[in-house]
């Protein structure tokens, strides 16, 4: 002990070890006046750094750690970013000649190596199997996008490298896109307009094409416009004879009378339908004396309706604005309209209007019961073993896999308390369920429950981190406890509130699991809201974004050709998680300044 | 201003048998008592934090409370408008009695009292609301609505506060943005402005700088005689300069409670007398 008192105590007292360590700071300061100074000795010594006497080695483990999160998130969202951005852009077409005279017309999609296997190396010159010996066993080739699946039965096809012959662009090839069997890849062999056989013209065409275009548009409006409302009190006259009947029993003169008038307007109805039938009729009669024949690389044709003709475009003579323009009127189409072709083609517009709908009820749902849990957990509850197992509690259901929430959400929501609904209110539609099945409004409720632990355990940190000053202050006042809770407490929190229901927003919004078992749906057929009282349906299906990646990904008949909607889409549900978290984060900032200068 | 005259009280009021009688030489006011402590007992769980104190609040004057950290002085005033019932396990015994009735009797309505009580605390503890709300919320939680009546009654408490000429331009901001003095003398305001009988300080300037404390000292002065100001306060020097009585406890116990000139020149306990001249220990 006191040697080593003595030692330290003669170690400090050592002149010139301080002295040195004078020098060291001397030194140091003069390379810092001097940025890239002249002097060479002490430059080197600038820039040498000894990583352990910096104090504090771990620090370069804590910047690693943070970096490397970054690159990986940096990393996939630039993949999304890229992958989703150039999706749209038109390709040009190449017409691939091969060595055995076969030709191939597609959009080039990607190259990539393989490992042939021996029938292939067999049709190889000596020179190629060299080749692709030096290489390990591999040789490249590229994937096309032939299209044309009708005559195909294939969207997609690998072309090996050394069976090239020949790659050319030609100007008279067209990429169609068409209401039905996707994308067709090839020129027009010539137009049928009012059933006239005449040569391919552009100006024609073009003209005609948009006037299909309309007709089809035209058709799509008496169908979900007049037609859908004859369907809709069509359906209304039913319900209303079977009413009767439960309410009257099945022989009554009330069942009889009221069948007997609603069976009279459904004949009307059936009148006005069949007219409205005739109409499009007429319309589908022009659509199939204007036709297109479009013709394959092989030589083989396809007449195909001009209606059926989405957009079409001289894939190899595009200048740029005409490809900025295809790629803007992609997105449009994209953002605005339904999907088509087993949702590979299209747009997602039902799927955003699900996605945001389903988010918001959720939203309002999860928002007062989760504040209102918290305020009696910290607020009001005495605090002891009770409220501790139902804090643990409360914690560890955030941890229960979702697909759990919606195993009960199917069973509770839908199949208990929609079944009870459908019972009361909804007798007459039975047995095909109202609320007694998957819909957005159970879909909400299941999410609500998923993401309520978040927002408890957020709004009690908040609310905790109240200063007890405050409420001090205000109890002095003679204010009760609600007034202190509803006046000071509850303001103050209200930025911790919100940041925890922008968390449970975003879980919410990027769940898909329990979603599957609750109402989502692959296609739904009409939207939660519409024209019809009570315009908002929410026992209605609904599409989501997640789902609809995970559909057109892996239950699409062609995974290849769903790729690219897989980007974009989860660009897009991206994108859509982004806006809505901005937006809260915006509100909440307006929050925190009114309440930072609050009135009453 | 209440008239004054000193005497001794001490034989007028009961004495504790196992301790030291606490010594008794307060200025009394024409107008009596405001708050009447009376063998007042008061453990957290198990631990007795006061013990048989006795202290006759003169209305109208300024009493202080001084002591060592821990002896009580904070658990004193806020047993005076029942704070301490946020606190779990508490238990109290004896009687404080506010025009006429006991605080402590089970049917007393405790936010009625708090109203009739403004406290000032410790820390600025203004509520993240305008100035003007900040200022009339004793009145908004009893109900007051009448925006004229509000108003006038705003200014007249942060005239009493000397705060109005730095804040009637601006009261519609929020209260957070003025600086630490002028919090304190806001939450002043607040505690005069539902018009209380009495005025509970708690270190009202421990976390001020000088002037800032002498602002503050010089409302007191202002406010006294219309009010009845109970401070504590680690300050003797405060103690010395604003308070009429000065009641000194230790470890829970009232020492010596009376005139405080009496008590910084010539206090009739040594403890007191070690105390106030710095030699405790």
């Amino acid at each position: 002990m006191t040697d080593s008192s003595i030692t330290m105590r003669t170690s400090a007292d050592i002149p010139a070890s301080g002295a040195a360590g004078l020098a060291g700071v001397a030194a140091k300061e003069a390379v810092a006046a001097k940025p890239g100074g002249k002097g060479g000795g002490r430059r080197v010594r600038s820039f040498t750094a000894d990583v352990s006497a910096v104090g504090e080695p771990a620090l370069w483990a804590f910047g690693g750690a943070l970096a490397l999160g970054i690159i990986l998130i940096a990393g996939f969202l630039f993949m999304i970013f890229y992958n989703g951005m150039v999706t749209f852009w038109p390709k040009p077409i190449e017409v691939v000649t091969m060595r055995d005279g076969a030709v191939v017309a597609g959009e080039p999609t990607r190259s990539g190596t393989y490992r042939p296997g021996d029938n292939v190396l067999a049709r190889m010159t000596e020179e190629q199997r060299d080749f692709v010996e030096e290489n390990g066993g591999f040789s490249t080739r590229t994937l096309y996008r032939t299209a044309n699946f009708d005559l195909y039965g294939d969207d997609f096809r690998w072309v090996s490298d050394f069976e090239v012959a020949d790659v050319q662009q030609p100007t008279d090839f067209y990429f169609f896109e068409r209401q039905e069997w996707g994308p067709f890849v090839g020129r027009v062999a010539g137009l049928v307009i009012d059933d006239a056989a005449i040569a391919y013209d552009s100006a024609i065409m073009q003209r005609e094409q948009r006037a299909a275009r309309a007709r089809f548009a035209a058709i799509r409006g008496i169908e979900q416009g007049e037609i859908g409302r004859i369907n809709y009190r069509l359906e209304q006259e039913r319900l209303s004879i079977r009413r009767a009947q439960l309410r009257h029993g099945s022989g009554s003169a009330e069942a009889l009378a009221t069948a007997e008038a609603a069976n009279a307007r459904i004949a009307e109805l059936n009148a006005e339908f069949a007219a409205q039938q005739q109409r499009v009729a007429d319309i589908r009669t022009i659509d199939r004396r204007n036709r297109v024949i479009l013709e394959e690389i092989g030589g083989r044709t396809k007449d195909t309706e001009l209606s059926q003709i989405v957009r079409y475009y001289p894939a190899n003579e595009l200048s740029i604005l005409d490809k900025i323009g295809i790629y803007f009127s992609r997105w449009g189409e994209f953002l605005t309209t339904e999907p088509r072709e087993a949702n590979t083609q299209g747009g997602v517009l039902p799927a955003i209007f699900g996605t945001v709908a389903m988010t918001l009820i959720m939203v309002v749902v999860v928002a007062p019961f989760g504040v209102v849990t918290a305020l009696y957990l910290r607020e009001y509850a005495r605090q002891g073993r009770l409220v501790s197992i139902v804090r643990i509690s409360v914690n560890n259901l955030a941890g229960v896999p979702s697909i759990v929430y919606g195993v009960f959400g199917l069973g509770f929501f839908a199949y208990t308390m929609g079944a009870s609904i459908d019972q009361l209110f909804y007798p007459e539609r039975l047995p095909s369920p109202t609320f007694g099945t998957g819909g957005i409004l159970w879909a909400s409720l299941t999410l609500a429950l998923l993401t309520v632990p978040v927002v408890i355990v957020a709004s009690e940190e908040a609310l905790a981190s109240v200063p007890r000053s405050m409420r001090e202050g205000s109890l002095a006042c003679g204010a009760s406890k609600w007034q202190t809770i509803r006046y000071v407490v509850l303001p103050k929190a209200m930025p911790g509130i919100m940041t925890g229901l922008i968390l449970a927003m975003a879980r919410g919004a990027g769940e898909v699991a329990p979603l599957m078992l609750v109402g989502v749906v692959k296609l739904a057929p009409a939207l939660p809201v519409d024209g019809f009282f009570p315009y908002i349906h929410l026992e209605r299906s609904f599409m989501h974004l997640g789902f609809h990646i995970f559909d057109v990904g892996f239950q699409s008949r062609n995974s290849e050709a769903g790729k690219p909607m897989v980007f974009v889409t989860t660009l897009l549900l991206l994108a859509l998680i982004v806006i809505m978290n901005s937006t809260a984060i915006y509100v909440r900032n307006r929050l925190k300044r009114k309440y930072a200068s609050g009135q009453f | 201003m209440a008239a004054t005259a000193t005497t001794n009280a001490s034989d007028a009021l009961p004495t504790d048998g196992d301790q030291q009688a606490t010594a008794y030489h307060m200025k009394t006011s024409a107008e009596g008592v405001a708050l009447d402590i009376r063998d007042f007992n008061l453990w957290y769980g198990k631990a007795q934090a006061l013990h048989d104190v006795n202290l006759p609040v003169q209305k109208g004057l300024v009493t202080a409370l001084i002591g060592p950290s821990g002896c009580g002085k904070s658990t004193l005033l806020r047993s005076l408008n029942r704070m301490n019932d946020l606190i779990d396990e508490l238990r109290v015994s004896g009687e404080v009695v506010v025009g006429g009735e006991n605080i402590y009797r089970p049917s007393i309505d405790v936010i009625a009292l708090r109203k009739r009580m403004g406290m000032v605390f410790q820390k600025p503890n203004p509520f993240a609301m305008s100035i003007f709300d900040n200022v009339i919320y004793p009145l908004r939680v009893d109900g007051v609505s009448n925006r004229a009546v509000l108003e006038e009654i705003c200014e007249r408490a942060l005239r009493s506060a000397a705060l109005w000429n730095e804040v009637k331009d601006r009261l519609k901001e929020s209260a957070l943005g003025l600086s630490g003095g002028q919090q304190q003398r806001l939450c002043i305001a607040r505690g005069i402005a539902a018009d209380p009988e009495v005025l509970l300080m708690d270190e009202p300037c421990s976390a001020l700088d000088p002037i800032a404390t002498a602002k503050i000292e010089e409302l007191m002065a202002e406010l006294k005689g219309h009010y009845t100001i109970v401070i504590v306060t680690h300050n003797m020097q405060q103690a010395a300069r604003v308070s009429d009585n000065t009641a000194f406890m230790y470890l829970g116990r009232l020492i010596e409670c009376g005139d405080t000139d009496t008590i910084f020149t010539n206090p009739q306990l040594k403890q007191t007398h070690d105390y106030v001249t710095g030699r405790f220990g």
